[in-house]
């Protein structure tokens, strides 16, 4: 038994690493313009794809691809953003929410449209897994956690050292302070839904590194990504880690004692708790 | 009041006179439109690899007979629409077929879930419903006649699965399959097969919508099976070879035909997949006058299954309203087994000849690629053949077991 809920902690780790980079994309987007932006999963979907071409095409190494995954989705994002959502600012939160599904949905298609329906493989080995004990654990797995590290690293000092990420951070605290404080919130919006999206491509891509890639590939993701967002408290980029990693640990520790078809509830039932218990999520800020 | 009445009777009576030729030949303006007939095929979703080709055989037919002169002094017009491998797409694009384009009958539906969503709505409209899904619970719905399937049942398919773990010796079997409409009855038949014989079984239905299986193969791996059931669709059997390959597993692995297509080959990597079975393929009449047919009319050197029950889906819908007359749903209800389950009536294997046939007032067996076409009075095949094809240097060769 202990074999086993260590191997299941090791796994459920390892996703959870991955599930944060996305969940840190939707987080950002919220704490700047306040509503969920469902077109994540379009948006793994378009780095997962712009990856794919660098990789499988065009022979980059995966690391390279990666770069090129947050660049295209985040370019996406800003383009998406700037078409299909920005004319809605004004309206409800669960408006532009509800708009972002049919975001989603065309973005999906227009790749669907483009590479048709059938998975895709990056070009990259399969390896056999290393084991450590009665441990074991793949060696992309280790690779996609180290990705996510450093993009979450490279984030968090964007974030707190660098003049346009305190900026951004000032209009997620208080946008009408930071208004009269002489900074463009239209700029820090962009800037948020560009790097947003640009870490679901990252997500996206990771994920089809460990798997395949199919148009659906954030799809499949985006439920978890919006528990860990929601149960680290939307708006809160470290709560999105946490976030992340706790439902990628109760997603793997709940086949101790549910059957593995049950995986999908674990995320509703992640938010359930803790806004029970917890209405503005782990580590989110009290709203007045 | 009785001028009253009397402009009104008038009105009425003029009304009457002037709308009554439209109202007596309004079936003949119906009788002079195409017959419209179409497929509810997967081009997105799992069963995309498949659903294409059966979009092209049916059209290929239509074709051919539209060439020829039409069916009953009529053109047939095809239509196809994209189910998405999605039941509640499927359902929209069942309505959309069935209230706007007025089709008499739905082919070639592909998943078990999409089946089981529409058939109700085929039956009651009075449109036919010729299927691949093959849940067991489709058949057993109250669906009047208006369904039948060229896919054999999921219990057989379950069955034959069993038959070749007793085949392979296997001591010690291990069944993953995602949640489906048809995952509970495959592993009944496995089990009620094998476990008589002294075979232990676990199983382990898996959520198909997740990104990673990872710690559902380790389990399995520690059970240390000597054959594994990898019964996913292609996308869920990518992501669970690799993890197969990843931790070292040694047993065998089999699986779903529909899981292991070429496109699975190159997603998992030709050394995840080297060696694996896929099982409980129905074998397509591959040595039938049909299947020689189906090949030169799409000109393609090898056919799966699925484009050869397409095809014969488009035929027995043609032959069905020739037989009868009658280009409704009901009419291929009450004549399809007419010209399926004869066996002493005149063999053909393509709507052409079995139109000439037909016009010669000759009974017709229509026997095609996928097989002898012969349906129970549920609507599941009768007489099916299986084939078993191994994964041997990146392709799937036939191999007797």
């Amino acid at each position: 038994m202990l074999e086993k809920t260590l191997q299941l902690s090791l796994n459920g780790l390892m996703a959870g690493a991955v599930l944060a980079v996305p969940a840190i994309g939707l987080t950002m987007i919220y704490a700047v313009l306040r509503f969920v932006n469902f077109s994540v999963a379009a948006h793994m979907a378009v780095g997962a794809y712009a990856g794919y071409m660098l990789n499988a095409w065009l022979k980059f190494s995966a690391w390279l691809a990666v770069v090129g995954a947050f660049v295209a989705a985040g370019a996406a994002g800003i383009a998406s953003d700037h078409v299909a959502l920005r004319p809605l600012r004004g309206y409800s939160a669960l408006t532009i929410a509800i708009a972002s599904i049919a975001l989603n949905l065309m973005i999906e298609s227009t790749i669907r449209f483009f590479f048709g329906g059938s998975p895709r493989d990056y070009a990259i080995p399969l390896r056999r897994d290393w084991t450590f004990g009665f441990l074991h654990v793949g060696p992309q797995q280790v690779e996609n956690a180290a990705i996510a590290l450093i993009a979450m690293a490279l984030l968090f000092v964007f974030m707190m050292l660098t003049i346009t990420g305190k900026a951004m951070r000032a209009v997620a605290d208080n946008p009408m302070l930071a208004d009269s404080k002489g900074i463009d919130p239209d700029r820090m919006a962009r800037l948020a839904v560009g790097i947003g999206m640009g870490l679901a491509g990252i997500g996206g891509m990771l994920v089809g590194l460990d798997t395949s890639i199919d148009p659906l590939v954030g799809f499949r993701a985006i439920l978890s990504v919006f528990a860990a967002a929601v149960v680290g408290g939307l708006g809160s980029v470290p709560g999105a880690v946490i976030g992340g990693l706790a439902i990628g640990l109760s997603e793997e520790l709940s086949l101790l004692a549910l059957p593995a078809t049950y995986k999908s509830a674990i995320g509703f039932l992640a938010i359930l708790v803790v806004l029970t218990f917890r209405p503005r999520g782990l580590l989110g800020a009290k709203t007045a | 009041m009785s001028r009253l009445i009397t402009r009104r009777g008038a009105l009425l009576t003029g009304a009457a006179t002037i709308a009554a030729p439209f109202v007596i030949t309004s079936p003949g303006f119906g009788q002079t439109g195409p017959i419209k007939i179409a497929g509810l095929v997967s081009l997105t979703g799992s069963g995309s690899p498949f659903g294409p080709n059966s979009r092209v055989a049916h059209q290929a037919v239509v074709d051919q007979v539209n060439a020829a002169g039409g069916l009953l002094g009529r053109k047939i017009e095809y239509l196809a629409e994209d189910d998405q491998t999605n039941a509640e797409a499927g359902v929209r694009a069942t309505r959309k077929l069935i209230d706007v384009d007025k089709v008499s009958a739905i082919m070639s539906v592909w998943a078990s879930a999409v089946g089981s969503a529409v058939v109700p709505l085929c039956w009651e409209n009075k449109v036919m419903l010729l299927g691949i899904s093959a849940a067991d619970s489709i058949a057993l719905l109250p669906h009047q006649g208006y369904f039948v399937r060229t896919q054999p049942h999921t219990e057989l398919q379950g069955k034959e699965f069993a038959r070749f773990a007793l085949a392979q010796g296997a001591k010690n079997l291990y069944l993953i399959m995602p949640q489906t409409p048809f995952t509970e009855t495959v592993f009944k038949a496995i089990r009620d097969t094998v476990e008589p014989k002294g075979v232990k079984v676990q199983s382990t239905i898996i959520d198909g919508k997740k990104t990673s299986f990872r710690s559902e193969i380790d389990e399995m791996v520690r059970a240390t099976p000597d054959l594994f059931m990898m019964g996913g669709y292609q996308a869920e059997n990518i992501v669970m070879a690799k993890d197969l390959f990843r931790a070292n597993f040694k047993g065998k692995v089999m699986g779903f035909a529909y899981g292991m297509t070429a496109a699975f080959i190159d997603g998992a990597g030709k050394d995840a997949a080297e060696g694996m079975y896929a099982v409980a393929e129905p074998s397509p009449a591959g040595g039938s006058s049909a299947y020689a047919a189906l090949k030169a009319l799409v000109k393609r050197d090898t056919l799966d299954t699925y484009i050869c029950q397409a095809y014969d889906h488009a035929n027995l819908v043609i032959l069905s309203m020739a037989k009868g007359k009658d280009a409704s749903g009901t009419g291929v209800r009450d004549n399809i087994r007419k010209i399926a389950n004869n066996d002493s009536a005149m063999k053909v294997d393509n709507a052409l000849d079995g139109l000439k046939a037909l016009a010669d007032g000759k009974e017709i067996k229509y026997a095609g690629a996928s097989g002898p076409c012969k349906f129970s009075d549920i609507g599941n095949i009768i007489e099916v053949a299986f084939r078993t094809t191994q994964i041997k240097d990146g392709k799937l060769v036939e191999v007797k077991i």
